[in-house]
This record gives C-alpha cells, sequence and structure tokens, in this order.
C-alpha cells in the first residue's frame, strides 16, 4: 500500500531547560494516510496535533520514531517541492501586499515568472482578495490573512495538503469555499490533512479521520464506520397533506417503531451565506475579503493531465479564464452592479437547488467513493446524522424531537 | 538562485521597514554634509580635508558596521520569532540557501548605502577646495599631499640582536645584571634601547638614511617625519637642517650628475611634517640619501618614533585609492553580516546583539587587544592563551585594515592590500562564520520554543 504520509511510533517529548521530561506531545503515534485520502486530525486544544505536523515537517526532530511524507523525509526540497502548508496561524511578512506575498512564495518554488503570475491572480480571485491585493498583508484582518496563507500553500498545486485548522477565522463562506476545494482537490487524486477541533469541518469533508488525546490515537477509522447509526432511519419530503402524514404514523406503529414529524430547519450555513449573497447582489462595498465559493482553475483541472503547469504556461492568461477577468474588475469597482457570473455561482450556491449541491453533491462523491453503489435512501439517513452531529447541543436536542431532522431540501 | 534571490530582495525589503535603518541613513546624510562645513583641521584646507575624510569615513563605516549587525541578526531573528520561516522551509528551499538568501540581502544593501555614501564624501572632498576658494599655494599643496596616492619607503628595520646579546654577555660577566627580569627580557630591552638609539640625534649632529629603489612618477618627493625631543625646547620647534641626494655627493661633497637639495627648517615637535624635494635630486640608480642635521641651539636630542620618518612619492591617484579604502570598508561590513548570521542562528536577537558589539568593539582595537593580552598573560598564563587569545586573533583587525590610515596620509593603499584582506576577512574568516552558521541552522529544531 502505497501511503502518503506514514508515522512508525512517533514520539516527541518536549524537555524543560535542565533536560528533565515535561510534556509528552506526542506518544507512539502511528499514522497511515494513504494517497489520495482526505484524513482528519482531531483532538481538543494540546493534544498534539500540530506538533505532528512540524514533526513531518521537519520543524521538530522527534524524540523517537520516525515519519515520511510522500515516501521521503520532510525537509528534503524535492518533497517539499510537492507538499502544500497552512500552519496553525498565518505567519506573514506584514509589510508585503498580498500579491507580493504569493510572488514570494511562488518564488521559493521557482516557479517560472508566467505560470506564477497567473497562478497568484487565479488564487487572489479565489480566495477573493484581488480588491485589496495591493495592501500590506499586515492591515489584513485575521480570516483574510488565513486567506492569503491558503492560498500560499497551494501555489505550487500540491500532490499532499496539510492544513492546520484551516477555517479558524474564516467567514461560513471561506469554510464552505475549503471544504469543497478539499473535496475538489480529492477528485483530482491529491491528499489531504487536515487537523481541526471543529467537527462541522472535518465531518463534511473527510474520509477517515483519528482522533487524538493526550499525544495518543484513541478512534482511528472511516468517518461514516464511526457515525453511522445503523438502528434509526430518516425520511424527508416535499410539502405533504396531514392526511399522508397520518397513513404514514399508521404504517410506522405497525412496525412498532418511534418517530417524530417536523418541518426541517435550514442550516445558519445556508442562510449566513444566502444573506451575504444578497448584500454583495446590492453592490454594497466592502473593504475586505470578497467571498465566493470558486475555486481556481488550476486546482480543478483533471489530474490526469500529463503536466498542467505546460497547459498553463501554453494559454494566454485572458483566454484561460475570461470570466475571471471580469468579475475581477467588477468586485476593483465595487458599487458597480454585480457581474453576471458571480451572480450565477451564488445563485447557484444559495438557491433551492444550490442548497442541495452543497450538501449532498460533496456527500454523495465522497460516499461514492468509500464504498460503491450505496443505496439512495441510506445515504440520506447518514448525511442526517451527520448534520446532527455539526448542530450546537441545544439545538441537537431540539431536532431530535423533530420528526423531519434538519434537512435541506 | 530564483529562491535565494527572493530572499534576499524580501531581505532587503524588511530592511528598509526597520525604523533605525531609516534613521541611520538619515543621520548619516544630515552629518556628512555638516561634517564638510565644520571641520577645520589645522585650517588649511589640506587639514580640513583630512580631518573630514578621517571623520567622514569613520562615521560611515561605524554606522553602517553597527547597522550591518542589527539588520543581519534582526532579519533572521525576526522570522524566527514571528514564524515566518515555517512558511518557508517547508518550500523546496535548503536551510542554508535561506541563510544566504539573508546574507545576499543584507550585502547587497550594504553596497548601495556605501555607494551612496562614499559618492557623498567623494564629491564634499573634491568639492571643498573651491566651496573655501582657497589660494594656489594651498591647492597645491592640497593636490600633491592628500589628492594623490604615494608609495612610501620607510628606515629598514635594523636588527640588533646581536649586539644586544653581546651586550648581555658583557653586564653578566660585569655582573651588572638588573634583578627581576629574565635574560630574554633584558636582551629585549637592550635591543629596544638600540633601536631607538639609532634613530637618534645628538645636540650638533646629524642621522643619514639610505633608501634604495626610488622611483618618482611625479616631479617631487616627500619626506615625512614627525620630531621627538628628549627636552622641550622654548618654542616646541627644532631647527634643522635636511640634505637629500646621491648618496656620494652627499658624504662626500663632490657634486655629481644630480644637484643635491640642502635646506633649513624649523618645525614644531610632535606632529607629522612633509617636506617636498624635486625629483630631478634623485641619481639614476635610485639609491638616495637623507640626511638630517640637529642644529646644537635646539639644545636636545631629536628622535624619530618607529614610523617616524619615510621618502613617499606619487604612485597612484586619490580616486582608485578611494576606491580600495571603500573596498575594505566593504570586507568588514562582510564579516560583521557573517558573524551577525551565525549568532542569529542560536541566540535570541538582545543576547546576538550584545556579542557582535563586543566583537565588533575587539575587533576594532584587535592589535591594541592583542598588546595588552599579552602584557597580561605574563600572570594569568595558559587559561588566556587557550581561550580569549584564541578568539581575538580568529577576529580580523580591523584597525589594521583602517581605511582612514591611508587616506589621511594620502598614502599608496595598494591592491595586494586590499587582496590580503579580503583573503583573510572574507574569503576565510567570513567564510568560516558562514560554514559554522549553516551547520547550526541545519540541525537546529527551528519551531523549539526555548523560554
Ligand atoms: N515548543 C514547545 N515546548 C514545550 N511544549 C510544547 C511545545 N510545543 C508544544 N508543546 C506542548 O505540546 C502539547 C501539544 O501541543 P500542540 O501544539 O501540538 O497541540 P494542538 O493539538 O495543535 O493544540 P491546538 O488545538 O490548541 O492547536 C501541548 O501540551 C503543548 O503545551
Ligand atoms: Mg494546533
Amino acid at each position: 500500500m502505497d501511503y502518503a504520509v506514514e508515522t512508525f511510533s512517533l514520539t516527541k517529548i518536549f524537555s524543560d531547560w535542565w533536560g528533565r521530561a515535561k510534556v509528552y506531545a506526542v506518544d507512539d503515534l502511528n499514522l497511515q494516510i494513504r494517497t489520495n485520502e482526505v484524513f482528519g486530525l482531531l483532538g481538543p486544544n494540546g493534544s498534539g496535533k500540530t506538533t505532528t505536523i512540524k514533526m513531518l515537517l521537519g520543524l521538530l526532530h522527534p524524540t523517537k520514531g520516525k515519519c515520511l511524507m510522500l515516501g521521503g523525509d520532510g525537509s528534503d526540497p524535492k518533497i517539499n517541492a510537492r507538499i502544500g502548508f497552512l500552519p496553525e496561524e498565518s505567519y506573514l511578512y506584514r509589510y508585503l501586499n498580498a500579491r507580493e506575498t504569493l510572488d514570494f512564495y511562488g518564488r521559493l518554488f521557482k516557479l517560472p515568472a508566467k505560470v506564477r503570475k497567473m497562478r497568484i491572480e487565479a488564487l487572489l480571485d479565489m480566495v477573493g482578495l484581488k480588491a485589496v491585493a495591493n495592501r500590506s498583508v499586515g492591515t489584513y484582518s485575521k480570516g483574510m490573512a488565513r486567506r492569503i496563507g491558503l492560498a500560499q500553500a497551494l501555489i505550487n498545486d500540491p500532490e499532499l495538503l496539510i492544513l492546520d485548522e484551516p477555517t479558524t477565522g474564516l467567514d461560513p463562506i471561506g469554510t464552505r469555499q475549503i471544504k469543497d476545494l478539499i473535496i475538489k482537490l480529492a477528485q483530482r487524486g491529491k491528499t489531504i490533512l487536515l487537523c481541526s477541533h471543529l467537527l462541522a469541518d472535518v465531518e463534511d469533508v473527510c474520509d477517515r479521520i483519528a482522533i487524538l488525546y493526550g499525544g495518543k490515537i484513541q478512534t482511528q477509522g472511516q468517518v461514516r464506520d464511526l457515525l453511522q447509526q445503523t438502528n434509526k432511519r430518516q425520511i424527508t419530503t416535499d410539502v405533504i397533506s396531514d392526511a399522508t402524514v397520518e397513513k404514514i404514523k399508521k404504517l410506522i406503529h405497525a412496525e412498532n417503531a418511534e418517530f417524530e414529524i417536523t418541518s426541517p430547519m435550514d442550516r445558519l450555513e445556508s442562510f449566513f451565506i444566502r444573506t451575504v449573497e444578497t448584500a454583495q447582489r446590492q453592490a454594497q462595498s466592502t473593504s475586505g475579503a470578497v467571498s465566493t465559493t470558486k475555486i481556481s482553475d488550476f486546482l480543478e483541472k483533471d489530474a490526469k493531465v500529463e503536466s498542467i503547469l505546460d497547459k498553463l504556461v501554453s494559454s494566454p492568461v485572458v483566454e484561460e479564464s475570461p470570466e475571471k477577468v471580469i468579475t475581477t474588475e467588477k468586485v476593483e469597482a465595487g458599487k458597480s452592479d454585480i457581474p453576471e457570473p458571480n451572480k450565477q455561482l451564488l445563485s447557484e450556491l444559495t438557491g433551492s437547488k444550490a442548497t442541495s449541491r452543497i450538501d449532498k453533491t460533496p456527500k454523495e462523491e465522497l460516499t461514492e467513493k468509500v464504498e460503491a453503489g450505496e443505496a439512495n435512501q441510506e445515504e440520506k439517513i447518514n448525511r442526517d446524522i451527520l448534520n446532527r452531529l455539526v448542530s450546537s447541543p441545544e439545538s441537537q436536542e431540539k431536532k431530535e424531537r423533530q420528526a423531519g431532522g434538519d434537512g435541506d431540501e | 538562485m530564483n529562491s535565494i534571490w527572493a530572499v534576499a530582495k524580501n531581505t532587503i525589503k524588511q530592511a528598509l521597514r526597520m525604523k533605525i535603518a531609516v534613521v541611520f541613513i538619515i543621520l548619516l546624510l544630515a552629518l556628512l554634509p555638516v561634517l564638510g562645513v565644520s571641520t577645520t583641521g589645522d585650517e588649511t584646507i589640506k587639514g580640513r580635508l583630512q580631518t573630514f575624510i578621517s571623520y567622514g569615513l569613520s562615521l560611515t563605516s561605524f554606522l553602517l558596521c553597527l547597522l550591518t549587525i542589527a539588520i543581519s541578526i534582526y532579519t533572521v531573528t525576526n522570522d524566527i520569532k514571528e514564524k515566518q520561516i515555517f512558511t518557508i522551509i517547508t518550500k523546496p528551499i535548503r536551510r542554508f540557501e535561506f541563510l544566504t538568501g539573508k546574507l545576499l540581502g543584507v550585502i547587497l544593501l550594504d553596497m548601495l548605502l556605501l555607494v551612496i555614501f562614499s559618492i557623498i564624501i567623494y564629491s564634499i572632498a573634491v568639492y571643498m577646495p573651491k566651496f573655501y576658494q582657497v589660494n594656489s599655494v594651498e591647492l597645491a599643496q592640497a593636490k600633491t599631499e592628500f589628492f594623490t596616492a604615494r608609495a612610501a619607503l620607510v628606515i629598514p628595520q635594523q636588527d640588533f640582536t646581536e649586539q644586544a646579546r653581546e651586550r648581555f654577555n658583557k653586564l653578566k660577566a660585569e655582573d651588572a645584571l638588573p634583578e627581576n627580569m629574565s635574560p630574554a627580557e633584558v636582551i629585549r630591552e637592550i635591543n629596544n634601547q638600540m633601536q631607538v638609539l639609532s634613530r637618534a640625534a645628538d645636540i650638533g649632529d646629524g642621522i643619514e638614511w639610505e633608501f634604495e629603489n626610488v622611483k618618482p612618477l611625479a616631479d617631487s618627493i616627500f619626506i615625512r617625519f614627525k620630531y621627538e625631543v628628549l627636552q622641550e625646547t622654548p618654542d616646541s620647534r627644532i631647527y634643522s637642517r635636511w640634505v637629500v641626494g646621491d648618496p656620494h655627493s652627499v658624504r662626500t661633497g663632490e657634486p655629481g650628475k644630480t644637484p643635491v637639495f640642502v635646506q633649513d627648517y624649523r618645525h614644531t615637535t610632535e606632529t607629522f611634517h612633509e617636506i617636498e624635494i624635486p625629483s630631478e635630486v634623485i641619481p639614476e640608480s635610485g639609491k638616495l640619501a637623507v640626511v638630517f642635521y640637529n642644529y646644537p641651539s635646539n639644545d636636545t636630542v631629536v628622535m624619530f618614533p618607529k614610523d617616524g620618518m619615510e621618502v613617499l612619492f606619487k604612485a597612484d591617484n586619490f580616486t582608485m585609492n578611494f576606491i580600495r579604502s571603500v573596498i575594505l570598508i566593504l570586507s568588514r561590513l562582510v564579516f560583521l553580516t557573517c558573524l551577525g548570521i551565525l549568532t542569529s542562528t542560536f541566540l535570541s536577537f538582545p543576547v546576538a546583539i550584545l556579542l557582535c558589539l563586543v566583537l565588533f568593539v575587539t575587533a576594532s582595537f584587535s592589535g591594541f587587544v592583542l598588546e595588552s593580552f599579552d602584557f597580561l598573560s605574563r600572570n594569568v598564563g595558559i587559561l588566556y592563551t587557550y581561550t580569549l587569545k584564541w578568539i581575538v586573533q580568529i577576529l580580523p583587525e580591523f584597525d589594521k585594515y583602517n581605511p582612514t590610515k591611508f587616506l589621511v596620509p594620502a598614502r599608496l593603499l595598494s591592491w595586494s592590500f586590499v587582496g590580503q584582506c579580503i583573503l583573510f576577512m572574507v574569503c576565510i574568516k567570513s567564510f568560516l562564520l558562514l560554514v559554522l552558521a549553516f551547520l547550526i541552522f541545519t540541525y537546529r529544531e527551528i519551531a523549539k520554543i526555548v523560554v
């Protein structure tokens, strides 16, 4: 089996100034992350997630054990060239602006000037910072800095993407976008190591997870397997008459099963995205990030294409993404009416059809990948459980009383 | 290369963002012209020029040294402290390439600043005679004694060890040896005294020196000297006669093919003076005799200090000399950059700065420090010999390669001397520091937090 990341009883003990062992940050960790897998590393604060990543990347030396990334050492430039890394916080040069920042990182990857330029524009567009790209990064808000950090991690179109709490500080649209991005990248055959304690993020995108506590793995396995409640079923319908409901009730009583009926609640995420979309449609100006859920072309290219680089270089920038160019101009103008492509995208996102796209499409793809030929119904049930887990505890109780769950169709 | 260059470029930006860089630059830009106007020296234009060059260049060099130390340390330690380095060294760049980029950035910035300030100093110096509207005599003096580069022939060091040993044996036979002194010390002392004697002229007596290979490139050669006296004369001046010419003619008084230069002077003691002598007195053989006669009216013995008497002749022009001076300063900055980068691979900003400043000061007075250590070592012994002395010797000798020492007396700063400086200071010492820095940095745990 080919592993993208592999650790062998990896241990990190931090000792104090006198050399006495103080903290067992990572304790005998054996991780195997398969190629083309979205792997979630979960755990409470201080459980050793970041420390594990730092050891993978050679920023810390393991006290014991060893780790491999893409079959090599994490401090080998050849391996580094194929990795994208988003650290826990955005550590950026405050005096550079967004474009200069990305250019700097692009140069570190020795990207040819043309490719670099193209990708910078594409990434700026994707993370919604094109309009503020000439402001120095030091003046950015936390989430804006985070977005630049993400763009930086993607500039080399990495095979293995290591994200340490990528969604902290990001608005829901940004969060949604990262999740979509992760799914897209996974479709293209990339491997993603995602560290987080935001369960909502993880369950939406991860194939497998491991939960760390005190530097040790507590559980590990496929998200589906870990979360599925095999003793429950969920049915979601359009509005139906009370008479039909009664009929269904009878049917269920016949099977001696418990049930509840409610109208499904909208998820706050979809609601938020819709609100922002409305504001954007009204062309209110912002000096923050302009959120879209677009993903840069070069990251979406089919993995089978032999050399994406060649393709990118060979076609001129404008031809490559005419839609993008128009968008940018409009966005920069700020108060002009909303550009056509953007509107489409957003309404796609928030409209009734779109909502299903957001929540359903990824899940479906995921499920397909995990287990081909899964029955449709079962999948829906599974998703319901996931959704329940995402929502906060108070609302969860309420939801459990409601028969329809919180599906969004 | 692309990535090293990216780091270098970023380093320059970072440095310029650092407030103290801007403060230093403004300070220098303001001070240099002020220096140009306010320096007086001995009121002659040559004196003004000498003082200006001396202060201007020293100040520039000193401030740039401080700036270099600060920037090179800041740029590395800050990247570690603010953790930007996490996203840099996880990119396909080796750690030594990162440091090389930092080094390159600081050195490029240094070069840029050095060129700017050198041009300012040079322009002020060249413009100064016009500014003061000096008369032609002073102007000529400035031309021949400042705006030039002169090679020097110094008195060959005579070795009196043999005589000293003989004298020692004699003293020993007479049992007149001083107490508390080892034989070696006694011999050294006797040797020193004989050296001094050989450079001294008794009352009403003279000294004769003979120089070889005197090749004048210009119309004049110069004798540069300083008097020291045993007993101060009433007006602090020495009445003297200087005779310069073909050794044979000078000794015998017979006229030769070339004329003999004879002139009486009154010169103050304890300062350097120059006598201009027409080149026509030099015979074809290139041998030149110089005689100093101490008039009896002085009523004191006159001595010339160790480097207090030399024959100077033009060998190059001021501009080239100035350029070579700037190269000396640059080597110094390169060394300090490497030192700064080395210390910042394992120390935090304040500690690294402190260490570098101590080493910088030590290097600036390395001659003095070594001497005083030598003196101390009689008591301190091996401990010192194997620790401090070793460190001091590893440091470059900034005082030896101090350009003002050459520019003020308009002395030729030869390419071979500059080459020697580059070889020792840059190619060997800086390189060693850099290799050490690479090693430490490569094996260092970057993300380790030391509280
Ligand atoms: N450089 C260090 N020196 C000493 N202890 C450290 C160091 N870095 C981390 N630790 C300790 O190691 C443990 C694991 O830290 P780590 O940063 O890996 O946690 P984490 O899982 O990323 O937490 P979070 O969710 O808060 O980001 C913590 O107890 C922390 O205090
Ligand atoms: Mg962490």
